[in-house]
């Protein structure tokens, strides 16, 4: 009598995926193993606290984020510690995925018509491989900084210990660094979600389709799975 | 504290104030003439006494000040410099240190907490420790260094005028305590002709360049001091021409607007471009989209 429902969980992908990446399984490649997803994922959580216990004293429009937390005086306690628990999320992230971010001088395009192209959904992505240029300058951005914010932060979470001018700096830098860094996120999240579907899963699964890997990431697909995409264009 | 009794003219982090407009409160300033000031610190013995302010004890500094700065139990500071003149002079030198009552306070200017610091409407600029977060912002946006953290409440705290003496008509406890007059209390108006006359009289006296020190970069403030030597504020330990910080105002008034304009902008950015691009797709399951559309 084994009639037992197969846990998702035993599935082979993604049983390979808790600690393997870059591997074809079945009708699907293994992008994120278990490790870089849960930090990914506690940079997600403590970075969505930290804005919204920061942005309520950033400026009384978003104060209502506040009662989130139990108040204003709340969030100035909770706000420096969950920057830090980001800080060091930050830092676990940042190692496990500098490797692939080298930019190559190829992708120096990114910074301008490239970047512009891709959001149109024009251009180029033969070359792409596992990230594409996008996707690196994203990444050495909140590396920077999350960097910015810490130092800055530093400075603002004692009152009374450094000298006014470097902490009048320190607010201005904070603030222009997590403007940056707000617009930038609002965008990472739109295209990890609506703007391109199949990305989410990576983040949750820890795999990607076959399909999927090879319209977005065509050299990364030739890599894991050694078929060249042009040959296995349907149609 | 907020007072009852009192309209409010401003509010940090908000646009709202108390003003009915039904009682008329002129400006009310504290005047100190440094000249006649004998450095006997009653003021600072009946600020610690009126506003329950814990006693610090006091910390030499080689001079006869009480503690080197102004502290969170202690809001009241006489300060002593000595100066030497290019001319061989000596010069020993007093003068009352505490919050100025900025017209203009770059306190409230930085304050992030709806309300915790206010103007009131005859010019008391007050903290409310009810709405303070204690996050300091306030000591960065005072051109005068006067707002302390206070490590028991975690609140910031200063000087209040004695703004619960001056509701129901008493001048405040330092100018109540005073021995020689050189503390003085009531509206503005009356407090600069007393330093109008008192100037006189010292430049009468051979003190030329005797001045009010009433900044105008903040327009002016609530604490008005006559010094001898009028064109040295610095002489003192005064700012020569005090402002709310470049700095502040930029992250304030500039910076923070901008940044809620961009990450609105990025929102509505994002919704538009899925309106007008959709999800990307490979071609062929665009192609079948557009079939079963």
């Amino acid at each position: 009598m084994s009639t037992a429902i197969p846990s998702p969980h035993a599935e082979p992908a993604v049983v390979v995926a808790r600690d393997r990446e870059d591997v074809l399984v079945g009708g699907e490649i293994v992008r994120h193993r278990r490790s870089v997803r849960i930090v990914h994922w506690a940079v997600a959580v403590t970075f969505m606290a930290a804005l919204l216990s920061g942005m309520p004293i950033w400026t009384p429009v978003f104060g209502w984020m506040a009662f989130l937390f139990g108040g204003l005086s709340a969030c100035r306690v909770v706000h420096p510690w969950t920057g830090v628990a980001f800080s060091i999320g930050s830092v676990l992230l940042f190692f496990q995925w500098v490797s692939r971010m080298h930019i190559e001088p190829s992708e120096r395009a990114w910074f301008g018509r490239r970047m512009l192209e891709y959001m149109r959904y024009q251009g180029d992505d033969s070359g792409t491989g596992k990230y594409n240029g996008g996707q690196k300058i994203l990444f050495w951005a909140v590396s920077l900084g999350m960097i910015g914010l810490l130092l800055s932060g530093a400075v603002m979470w004692f009152p009374d210990v450094f000298l006014p001018v470097l902490r009048r700096a320190s607010y201005l830098l904070h603030d222009f660094t997590f403007i940056l860094f707000a617009v930038a996120i609002v965008f990472h999240v739109y295209l990890g979600t609506a703007a391109e579907p199949g990305t989410f899963r990576s983040m949750t699964r820890g795999t990607v389709t076959r399909e999927w890997a090879r319209f977005h990431h065509p050299r990364w697909y030739r890599e894991v799975t050694g078929d060249d995409p042009r040959d296995q264009r349907p149609g | 504290m907020t007072e009852q009794g009192l309209e409010i003219r401003r509010s940090s982090a908000s646009t709202w104030g108390s003003k009915t407009g039904q009682r008329v409160s002129p400006t009310v300033s504290k005047y100190i003439d440094t000249t006649t000031c004998i450095g006997c610190k009653a003021c600072e013995a009946a600020c610690i006494e009126w506003n329950d302010l814990r006693h610090i004890g006091s910390e030499p500094t080689g001079t006869y000040q009480t503690i080197p700065t102004l502290h969170a139990d202690y809001w009241n500071l006489i300060r002593f410099s000595e100066h030497e003149t290019v001319e061989g002079g000596f010069l020993w030198l007093m003068r009352k240190d505490q919050c100025m009552h900025c017209e203009d306070p770059g306190c409230l200017a930085a304050c992030p907490a709806p309300g915790a610091i206010v103007q009131h409407e005859n010019g008391i600029v007050d903290v409310d420790p009810a709405r303070c977060i204690g996050c300091g912002y306030c000591l960065a946006g005072c051109p005068f260094d006067v707002p302390r953290f206070h490590e028991g409440t975690g609140k910031m705290s200063k000087c209040t005028l004695c703004v619960d003496r001056v509701t129901v008509g008493l001048e405040p406890a330092c100018v109540k305590a005073c021995p020689t007059g050189c503390l003085q209390f009531g509206t503005k108006d009356d407090m600069l002709e007393l330093a109008a006359h008192r100037i006189e009289q010292l430049k009468a006296s051979g003190f030329a360049k005797a001045a009010l020190y009433d900044p105008p970069g903040v327009g002016g403030t609530g604490v008005v001091t006559v010094l001898a030597q009028g064109d040295h504020p610095e002489w003192y330990g005064l700012p020569s021409d005090p402002r709310v910080p470049l700095m502040t105002k930029i992250w304030k008034n500039v910076l923070r607007p901008l940044g809620v304009v961009a990450i609105f902008g990025a929102i509505a950015g994002a919704l538009g471009h899925f309106q007008k691009y959709g999800p990307k797709l490979p071609p062929a399951e665009r192609g079948s989209e557009k079939e079963t559309a």
